[in-house]
This record gives structure tokens, C-alpha cells and sequence, in this order.
């Protein structure tokens, strides 16, 4: 073994000596042992893995990436609990099946329809979002979506730009940003995704949103005039279903 | 397994993992995505695995492979792969240089090394992982491994030479993600 060929395999060397006793490693480090080229060389190598591997660990996670983490763990178990084997279902696409086909997908990552990407993207976030907007607008509009007990209306009535810009929370999905509020009704949780339009044809109406259960909830995606919206909740696919009667 | 485990499993191997992802993905908000995704699949997938000893493998094989999944590679990192350089030289005020910059500049260094580099060579700057277990985690030949080690090896030397050049700071890769949620 000559001595480049030491310097290759001992670069697999850990700088914490760990591979000291790998039978693998063996012939280099004691190449080393006798080659003062070859030790100095694998001395200033194993400081320089030494100091990346400090300042590498001591990069800190982001606060509350644990918590979150065990949360959305925890929900999840939750929902698969009280839903067996709910693999991914589309139960009621209208005829929006044949009118998705073939429209411009540049907007979603995957080959799915874009509401049922948008539908997934939501019960994501559902999983592992944040939640909270604040702001009295955004209270009112919660107040309001909780309140009533009549079928969501296709014009759900909000002022976008004034949640948007009261602290309403914000997200970003297939480039488009939209605004996520959360509401309680009927005993049940759920998270309303707004986005605007951006043309093309909306997502269905309100009286035949494109229904989508998973693991991680149920949703309903619709559009009116100006805005593609999803409520998901993991209160069921019913609870969802009765947003609309 | 039981939630009290499960914690102890997240305790034990979120920060790594987070330290990997963030070398893949390049920004905090995606790696903290890839990390909660590769739990919620363990959750989902894992915790029938019958061998508690290789959850750690899993878990990060898991999240390289959703990072892979995540987006298309590109030509370029997969023909690197079997080219063999000689390791240019190591100069000693290299360590200095390191041990004078801060966590946040050797990620970004790390950042900018090939893609096809990078995922090894964060691994053996972890430390928990043993040169054949990289190999097993990535899925690849250990002499692909150790090739891989020493050309990420002097990228990433030059990744922190040209950042120092550029005012003492590793700059961010350029094209960088901006976090999904705000």
C-alpha cells in the first residue's frame, strides 16, 4: 500500500479514534505509525475532521422541532385509531376527474389533481403545521365560521387582505401564498386553507367540493370566484360532509 | 412501541437528523420538514421493525430518501460518483480556519459541496456512523463511500477557503429554498 493509498482509506477514519480497531483500517494506521510524512498528514486530517465535527454539532435544532415532532406523531396515531385502513380514497370528484385530466400540472409537484394535491398539502399541514392566526380580524372570521350552523356557503366571506395583513398565518403552496385559519364547530376541529385564484378552473363548488380521506384526516376542497379553498379536520370524513348541508 | 419510547427515540436522534437534513436540503424550515416526515413514517412504517438497534440506520436512510424523493437528481451528481482524485493537501492553518468560524459557516461550507458528496460526508462529521454503515444507510459501495469522503473532503476545504476569501463568512449556496411556511 503506498502512501496515497493510506491517505484514501484513512479519510474513513472517525477523528474520534472510533475506527481504531477496524481490522480494515488496520495496515494504514500502522503505515502511519512508521511514515512521518504519512503522520503528520493524518494528524492535521483527523484535527481538521476534529474541528467540522464540533461545529457541526454544535448546530442546534430549531426550538420546539421536538415538540412538534411529538405532537404530530401523537395526532396521527389518533387518527388511525379511529379510522381503519383508510388509504387514500377520493370519494367525490363530480366530474372534475375528466376536467383535471390533462390541464396544466406545473403547479403541483406530483401527477395528482390539483385538489387533491391541494387537499394533501393541506392534511400535511394539518399534521405538521403550527397553527394559530391572530389578529381580530382573524378572530372575527373564526367566530363566524364557528358560529353558524348553515352549510358553508361557496361565498365563505372574508376580507383576504385584511387577514393577510393582520396577522393571519401565511403559507405557501405550489407557489401560491394562502392563508390558514383554524375554526371549531360542532364539536369538531377544522382548518380552513385559503387561496386566491390564479386562473384556470376553480376546484368545484361548495355544492360538490372534491372530498379526500387519509390516514391524516378527511378533506373538502371547493373555489368560488376568487378563491380555492380546503377544510380538513380529523374529526371525519361526516364532520367534513356536514360543513356542506 | 410505546409513546415513552418513542420520545426516547426522538431524544436521541432528532438532533443528528436535523443536522443531516439540513446539509440536504439546505434551509431550516425544509430540513425541519424532512425530519418531522421521517418520524411520521417511522411511526407509520418503522415501528415494526424487529431490530431496536438499526432504528438509528433507518431513520436516517428514511430521510435521505425522502430528500431524494423530494426532488429530481441531476445528471451531474450521479456522474461524479466513481471518479477518483488524489486529496490535495492539507495545510495546518486549514484547522485554524475552522475552529475560527462559527456552526452556522461550516453547514453553509457543507452546503456547498456536491450533493453526491455531501450526504456521506455530513454522516462522518456526525460521528455515529461508521464508514460501512454509511455505506448501508446510503445504499452504496463502501469504496464509493470512501471516495465520496475524500473528494467531499476537499470541496469542502475549498468551500471554507473561498468563504473565508469572501470576508470570513461561508456564503449560503446560491438558489436556496425560502422556508414554505411563514
Amino acid at each position: 500500500m503506498n502512501r496515497d493509498e493510506a491517505k484514501f482509506i484513512l479519510t474513513a477514519y472517525r477523528p474520534d479514534g472510533r475506527d481504531a480497531g477496524d481490522p480494515a483500517l488496520a495496515e494504514p494506521l500502522r503505515q502511519s505509525s512508521v511514515d512521518p510524512v504519512l503522520a503528520a498528514w493524518f494528524e492535521r486530517s483527523r484535527a481538521f475532521d476534529a474541528a467540522v465535527a464540533d461545529k457541526l454539532g454544535a448546530v442546534a435544532p430549531p426550538p420546539g422541532l421536538r415538540e412538534s415532532i411529538l405532537a404530530g406523531v401523537r395526532m396521527s396515531g389518533s387518527a388511525r385509531k379511529r379510522r381503519t385502513r383508510l388509504a387514500r380514497f377520493v370519494l367525490a370528484v363530480a366530474a372534475a376527474g375528466a376536467i383535471w385530466f390533462g390541464l396544466d400540472h406545473a403547479s403541483v409537484s406530483r401527477s395528482v389533481s390539483p385538489p387533491t394535491a391541494f387537499a394533501e398539502f393541506a392534511l400535511d399541514d394539518l399534521i405538521h403545521g403550527h397553527h394559530g392566526g391572530t389578529g381580530e380580524p382573524t378572530g372575527d372570521f373564526q367566530t363566524r365560521l364557528a358560529a353558524t350552523s348553515a352549510p358553508l356557503p361557496s361565498e365563505v366571506g372574508m376580507d383576504y387582505g385584511r387577514l393577510q395583513t393582520t396577522g393571519c398565518r401565511t403559507l405557501h403552496f405550489a407557489g401560491r401564498e394562502l392563508l390558514e385559519v383554524c375554526f371549531a364547530r360542532g364539536g369538531g376541529e377544522f382548518h380552513l386553507y385559503i387561496a386566491p385564484r390564479t386562473g384556470g378552473p376553480g376546484y368545484g363548488s361548495a355544492s360538490a367540493p372534491v372530498l379526500v380521506t387519509e390516514a391524516a384526516g378527511a378533506a373538502a376542497v371547493w373555489s368560488d370566484a376568487h378563491f380555492d379553498y380546503a377544510v380538513v379536520s380529523q374529526a371525519g370524513l361526516a364532520a367534513v360532509q356536514r360543513l356542506f348541508r | 412501541m410505546n409513546s415513552e419510547t418513542f420520545a426516547q427515540l426522538v431524544d436521541a436522534q432528532y438532533a443528528p437528523l436535523y443536522r443531516f437534513a439540513l446539509s440536504l436540503a439546505r434551509n431550516a424550515a425544509d430540513a425541519g420538514d424532512l425530519v418531522q416526515q421521517t418520524f411520521f413514517i417511522w411511526a407509520t412504517k418503522g415501528q415494526g421493525l424487529r431490530d431496536a438497534a438499526k432504528a438509528k440506520s433507518w431513520l436516517f436512510t428514511t430521510l435521505y430518501r425522502e430528500f431524494l424523493r423530494g426532488r429530481r437528481r441531476d445528471a451531474r451528481s450521479s456522474s461524479l460518483d466513481e471518479l477518483a482524485v488524489a486529496s490535495p493537501e492539507l495545510l495546518a492553518d486549514e484547522v485554524d480556519r475552522v475552529s475560527r468560524l462559527d456552526g452556522a459557516a461550516v453547514v453553509a461550507a457543507l452546503q456547498a459541496v456536491d450533493e453526491a458528496f455531501r450526504a456521506p460526508l455530513t454522516l462522518f462529521y456526525l460521528q455515529d456512523m461508521s464508514y460501512q454503515e454509511i455505506a448501508e444507510t446510503l445504499d452504496v459501495p463502501i469504496g464509493t463511500v470512501m471516495s465520496r469522503l475524500s473528494r467531499g473532503k476537499a470541496q469542502l476545504r475549498a468551500a471554507l477557503a473561498q468563504g473565508q476569501s469572501a470576508g470570513g463568512k461561508v456564503l449560503p449556496f446560491p438558489g436556496a429554498k425560502t422556508a414554505g411556511h411563514s
